[in-house]
């Protein structure tokens, strides 16, 4: 059979205006998931962008340590263990602090900031983030952090002031209530449980924060392990947690990223909430595209009717609906991806959340697009199967 | 004696088809809408044998029940009682599959036309050539050349917005047309159009029933297409009310016009009587009539030779067109003489108490004058 008449691009495209609308209409639904999914995939990616930054092939933390902002810590005489392990080549201390380090720049409130400190000679954050390691030499001095510029407007701190060579001009502010220079920035953004974040060393952390203890920097909140080359990083696991005991949990890098994301997705409203938001644009999705489908149904039902006089199948207005939603998927998809990428830059501008497009998650979402279209148009389909031929005479 | 253009053999043809020959079969249907307290009756016991390549033409007031028929016909509705076969297959009980094997085998005109507006005139009439699995290369020069004989050639490509009435109409028709269908069931399909294009449109059916044997169904009030039926099936309350073989019919008319004893009737009873004319078929050496029986029907022979024999002796051999038993329509009398067929034989033959039934029924030729001159004013 040669190309037949593509009767289902020809009428959903008749009508410029309608189309428009069509367009417009699932465009929007579109938006929304893509909204909702991006704020939910902020959220998570936000959360455990500091993990990823981690030079460390497994972690190691207090095992009862829910997430990573809960600072239950462990001692570092663990870590003494775990270096010694066969098949590990480094077991790096990462210490935090979150919920009483506050940040003050001049003529500003104090705002609670995160801080992440390693030992400069250990570092644990070099290998992925360049810009950390080029300002390495300036955060020996004391007193001295760099400073996430992503971090929220109102700490007071100018991101982009330069001096005239053009390289950081450092700003003084209080950390709590010492003296600290921000001496540099780097690239990391918040997320929801966080305004800002510092980068210093752990000689310095240990100056702010006494209170963790005699010696500030025996109590430590992750253990960055590395493998010496070939290890199997299965074999280590097994090996560490024998040798460790079960007052600390191992786990991958990205079993780690699994763990929190599962906890921000699970144990707290907002994972749901963002559920909510995607699933509420999947349903508008389908209200639209159902009306659409619908109505143009009705308005031809004569001329359906007289194809299945004719001898057309219920097998041709499967595939005539189903066609028609693809279309209708595909054209709403493209001005609502190019909408949202719009959209995903301004949020980040303004919110310093990570609001990653990546094209995975565009794909999901075309899928949740072409699957929100099929339905609606199956919806739809029961108005055409109902189409009587014998009521044209 | 009888009238030489008339086809005997065509006649005795049309009078009782074989059963391969009929497209359409319609025995003892009903049907009936609605459910309990409100189911009522719109078909009563409908029979109507239609065949190949025959052009009906059904009348009747709306309400009649002939739309539910065609739709029957068509598949379009399930047959509820009764038997209805079309094209060789029993419509009762039947598959959806089997059900649109049939539709592509019909075409279907609608008095709505029903184009798709998105759709231009040609891919309109393609939607048709299409289901047939017809390659474009070879539907294509004959979806322009029907489109460009029902006069739409210059409009080929034009969406149904820029077409006229008449000429959606005329695109609807090329639509049901075109793949060649065995059976055309069309309403009204020349109600929009004017004389010309009508025309057009119904000597298209003429050639498509003589050249390829297309059975077609005309639900029409037009009386201007009324001439090119084979037959008229006039329907009322949801039955035949009559059924007319138009060819027959007015074969009888010529026959029964060279009887006196029919001179005092008016055309519209000739041709009611002329209805009542069945045909008989003989084998050699049967007995028509029986010399001494009381006689009750009067005969024409159609084809085949007898013997006319009295008292038993042989004293007469009539053959084509001769008649006999003609006094007994209008006495009773016992027959005077025995009459033997000596090859095949076909009869035309009317019964006297047909016969009368139509003379009392019908007023006189006086009285249809005045009935005339009153309608007139």
């Amino acid at each position: 059979m040669s190309a037949p008449t593509p009767l289902a691009w020809k009428n959903l495209t008749h009508d410029p205006r309608k189309l428009m609308i069509a367009i417009s209409g699932i465009g929007f639904a579109v938006l929304l998931m893509f909204q909702q999914r991006g704020f939910r995939h902020a959220l998570f990616d936000s959360t455990v962008a500091v993990v990823h930054e981690l030079d460390a092939h497994l972690i190691i933390f207090h095992q009862n340590r829910f997430a990573l902002s809960s600072e239950v810590r462990f001692d570092r005489s663990v870590l003494d263990v775990a270096a010694s392990t066969p098949g590990v080549a480094a077991a790096n201390p990462v210490y935090m602090e979150n919920q009483l380090a506050r940040f003050r720049a001049p003529e500003n409130k104090a705002r609670p900031i995160r801080v992440v400190a390693f030992d400069i000679g250990k570092n644990v954050l070099v290998k992925s983030s360049v810009e950390i390691a080029l300002q390495l030499p300036s955060l020996r001095d004391p007193g001295t952090a760099l400073m996430d510029r992503l971090s929220k407007q109102n700490f007071g701190v100018d991101f982009t002031a330069v001096q005239p060579d053009g390289s950081f001009r450092n700003q003084s502010a209080e950390l709590s209530g010492k003296q600290l220079d921000v001496v540099g920035t780097f690239l990391l953004g918040r997320d929801f449980a966080h305004d800002g974040t510092l980068v210093m060393s752990s000689n310095n952390f240990a100056r702010y924060f006494g209170y963790r203890g005699a010696d500030p920097l025996t109590i430590v909140d992750l253990g960055a392990i590395r493998l010496l080359p070939g290890q199997s990083i299965k074999t280590v696991k097994a090996n560490l947690r024998r040798q460790l005991g079960p007052q600390v949990t191992v786990l991958t890098k990205q079993q780690f990223v699994n763990k929190e994301i599962d906890f921000w997705a699970r144990n707290t409203p907002i994972g749901v909430i963002f559920a909510i938001g995607a699933t509420m644009g999947f349903v508008v999705g389908i209200i639209i595209c159902y009306q659409v489908l619908a109505n143009d149904i009705t308005e031809h039902i004569g001329e359906f009717a007289t194809l299945k006089a004719m001898g057309y199948s219920n097998a041709y207005f499967f595939a005539l609906v189903v066609r028609q939603s693809l279309y209708l998927a595909l054209l709403g998809f493209v001005p609502g991806l190019i909408c949202s990428w719009l959209l995903f830059q301004v949020n980040t501008s303004f919110t310093g959340l990570l609001m990653n497009l990546s094209w995975d998650r565009a794909l999901f979402v075309m899928v949740l697009t072409i699957v929100m279209c099929i339905l609606s148009g199956l919806l739809a389909l029961r108005k055409l199967l109902a189409a009587d031929p014998a009521s044209l005479f | 004696m009888i009238n030489e253009d008339i086809d005997i053999d065509q006649l005795i043809a049309a009078w009782a088809p074989q059963p391969h020959e009929l497209s359409v079969n319609v025995d003892g249907v009903n049907h009936s809408y609605g459910e309990g307290d409100l189911r009522k009756q719109v078909l009563f016991n409908n029979r109507l044998k239609i065949r190949r390549g025959e052009i009906v033409i059904m009348t009747g007031p709306s309400g009649s029940g002939k739309t539910t028929l065609l739709t029957l016909i068509g598949t379009l509705r399930s047959v509820q009682e009764g038997s209805l076969k079309v094209l060789g297959t029993e419509l009762k009980g039947i598959n959806a599959r089997a059900t649109t094997d049939l539709r592509k085998r019909t075409g279907f005109i609608f008095q709505a036309h029903n184009l798709f507006e998105s759709l231009s005139a040609f891919q309109n009439v393609g939607m048709s050539t299409e289901l047939m699995g017809m390659k474009h290369t070879h539907a294509k020069p004959k979806i322009e050349a029907t489109l460009q004989r029902l006069g739409l050639g210059q409009r080929i490509h034009y969406k149904p917005k820029s077409l006229s009435g008449g000429q959606k109409q005329r695109v609807a028709i090329a639509r049901g047309i075109i793949h060649q269908p065995d059976l055309i069931l069309a309403d009204e399909p020349t109600a929009a159009l004017d004389a010309g294009s009508g025309r057009e449109v119904v000597t298209i059916f003429q050639e498509m029933a003589r050249e390829h044997g297309c059975t077609i169904l005309i639900v029409t009030h037009d009386n201007r297409i009324l001439d090119v039926a084979d037959r008229i099936v006039n329907m009322v309350d949801g039955s035949i009310h009559s059924n007319v073989l138009v060819q027959w019919n007015s074969a009888m008319c010529q026959i029964l016009n060279d009887f006196p004893v029919f001179r005092g009737l008016t055309p519209s009873a000739i041709s009611q009587v002329a209805d009542m004319m069945e045909l008989k078929r003989y084998s050699p050496g049967a007995q028509i009539i029986r010399q001494g029986a009381i006689g009750d029907e009067f005969f024409v022979i159609g084809k085949g030779v007898v013997d006319v024999i009295v008292d038993g002796e042989t004293v007469n051999t009539l053959v084509d067109g001769a008649f006999f038993g003609e006094v007994s329509l209008i006495k009773e009398q016992p027959r005077n003489a025995t009459v033997i067929a000596k090859s095949d034989v076909s009869c035309f033959v009317l019964s006297k108490d047909e016969f009368q039934a139509v003379v009392e029924s019908n007023s006189t030729f006086e009285e249809e004058l005045r009935k005339a001159i009153f309608m007139r004013q």
